[in-house]
């Protein structure tokens, strides 16, 4: 799926961002950014605030980049409106009209970008929506607003579909079918662009990843490759015990762990093999007569890994 | 149907859809009750007079900017605030066309509820007196009038949401104050656009009503080309705007 020029781009790209940074006031949002996307699906993925929206929007035509070019499918969309015959935008945000049923809604959608309403039935089929079409949206849960929105884009069939944290707020059952929608536009060659900070749902989505952490690309590649590089990061760990001296030297002794430090939440233990403190754990405390009461590790956040990641880069 | 006509069409179903147009719906009752008032305390022979004085005034400086002014502000504003702008703008079409779209749509809807406002007053003077001619010019006048509100408030409400204290500013500091007490100020009044049709489409209208005029004279063609020059710039300056600056 990539390009000998690097991870980030992606071979018959039909969306190019090159050196894209956009600030708003002193805060820079994307720094720098230069990435492509092209047919299958890319998940976009990143913890809250990283940029992925801001990044988003500017490939779609919301937001003008501060600095850098956005092409989709050659043009400058902010130039060349017949672009949105061919993209379609979910936003995360609520962006749906409340009065209006779910059916006309998507019917709305269909006219505005210049295809047959009629297309509507299909495209609320295909998010099951069926049941709940005539209904006045502003009585839809969130999941369904999700579906309703995804709904809203298909019907235009565009060949490239942006979507920004699609997933948000659908039961699992809603997600899988999503999910196979995605997945099913991608095999017919659309490019589907996908953001999400759940990686997890970016590993069933996704062929291609690219991560973003504090408006910057901190990884590109295939899942199994971001997967990879995750692989050597330190964790960290938060103990509750009675005894954190003596536990957090008796840690130290063990193999992969790297420090700790007592603080106001219980021991910190920074280390490069999990599993063996976890492993370890017990028979120490056993052995020192201490007591644990919590074991929590603190770097399954997103955020961190990404974190790591930039400073590796 | 279009996406124009559509635009339009969901435009008005949600403008006029909202629990605050019955709050100015009372508040359009007002020139007929005024109206409905003096059809009680006057004979027949003057009332067509009165309803110029009073109703009229009434409909001009309170209920037709308000109104407009309130609608015109929440058209292209709280699309914008809510999120959906999106909806509207990522489309196959030119900016200048969403801009149209949402400035017809406010204009119907301001006009819609204005107007008949004005109408329900000028029946009750038709009903009371046997005088119908006024129903024609209060028709076109608050057309006049509340387009010119509509393109102006269209912008700002788009470009901040203090858009209707603004408007609520403008009516009683600019409209009602400075043009009313510097004559050259009325060539730079919204309302009195309307007023100017109005005037020339009635027989011998009272000084009450050419007083705001100062020395604009009546005219409807003068007051229609004012107004399409004011939709024009509206659509044009606002698309212009929208092609340089974030959309959201």
């Amino acid at each position: 799926m990539t390009s000998d020029s690097g991870p980030a781009l992606a071979r018959d790209a039909t969306v190019e961002v090159r050196g894209v940074s956009k600030w708003f006031g002193q805060k820079v949002a994307v720094s720098d950014v230069t990435c492509s996307f092209g047919p299958g699906i890319t998940g976009l993925l990143g913890p809250n605030g990283a940029g992925k929206t801001t990044l988003l929007r500017m490939v779609t035509g919301l937001l003008v980049p501060s600095d850098g070019e956005v092409t989709v499918l050659g043009h400058d969309p902010r130039r060349t409106p017949q672009v949105y015959r061919e993209m379609a935008l979910v936003p995360e945000d609520d962006a749906v009209y409340p009065a209006l049923s779910g059916r006309r809604f998507v019917e709305y959608a269909a006219v505005l970008a210049g295809r047959p309403a009629s297309g509507a039935e299909a495209a609320i089929a295909e998010v099951g929506l069926e049941g709940a079409q005539h209904r006045p949206i502003a009585g839809y849960s969130k999941g369904m607003r999700q579906r309703v929105k995804v709904a809203a884009a298909l019907v235009a069939r565009p060949r490239v579909l942006v979507l920004d944290e699609p997933l948000n707020g659908t039961d699992p059952v809603q997600r899988a079918g999503l999910i196979a929608t995605f997945r099913g536009m991608a095999a017919e060659g659309h490019t589907v662009i996908v953001s999400s900070h759940v990686l997890a749902e970016v590993e069933r989505m996704a062929d291609r990843v690219l991560a973003i952490v504090d408006g910057k690309l901190a990884a590109a590649g295939d899942v199994a490759a971001i997967r990879g590089e995750m692989r050597d990061i330190p964790y960290r760990v938060r103990i509750g015990t009675d005894g954190m001296r003596e536990l957090a030297a008796a840690l130290m002794g063990l193999d992969g762990v790297i420090s700790t430090s007592i603080g106001d939440k219980g021991l910190l233990v920074e280390t490069a093999d999990l599993p063996a403190v976890g492993t370890a754990l017990p028979r120490i405390a056993r052995d020192l007569g201490v007591r644990v009461t919590q074991f929590e590790p603190e770097d399954e956040s997103l955020e961190s890994v990404f974190r790591y990641l930039v400073r590796r880069r | 149907m279009t996406a124009f006509t559509a635009m339009v069409r969901v435009s008005v179903g949600q403008l006029l859809g909202r629990k605050w147009v019955i709050l100015v719906g009372l508040v359009g009752l007002l020139p007929t009750i005024v109206m409905f008032a003096l059809t009680r305390t006057q004979g027949s022979a003057r009332l067509a007079t009165s309803f110029q004085e009073g109703p009229m005034m009434t409909l001009f400086l309170i209920v037709l900017p308000l109104t407009s002014i309130l609608v015109a502000s929440l058209a292209l504003g709280e699309e914008r605030r809510e999120g959906t702008l999106p909806i509207l703008l990522l489309r196959p079409r030119r900016r200048e066309v969403v801009v149209a779209a949402k400035l017809l749509a406010a204009w119907l809807s301001a006009w819609l509820l204005t107007g008949a406002s004005g109408v329900l007053a000028a029946v009750v003077l038709g009903g009371a007196s046997g005088e119908w001619g006024m129903v024609g010019p209060v028709i076109v006048a608050t057309g006049v009038s509340a387009l010119a509100y509509v393109a102006v408030f269209l912008v700002v409400g788009y470009l901040t949401k203090w858009a209707v204290i603004i408007g609520a500013a403008f009516l009683f500091v600019w409209e009602t104050g400075l043009a009313s007490a510097v004559d050259a100020l009325a060539n730079v009044s919204l309302f009195r656009i309307g007023l100017t049709a109005f005037a020339a489409m009635v027989d011998g209208a009272p000084s009450t009503l050419r007083e705001p005029l100062a020395a604009l004279t009546p005219g409807v063609w003068g007051a229609l080309a004012k107004v399409a020059v004011l939709s024009a710039a509206a659509v044009g300056g606002l698309s212009f705007l929208m092609g340089r600056r974030d959309l959201t």
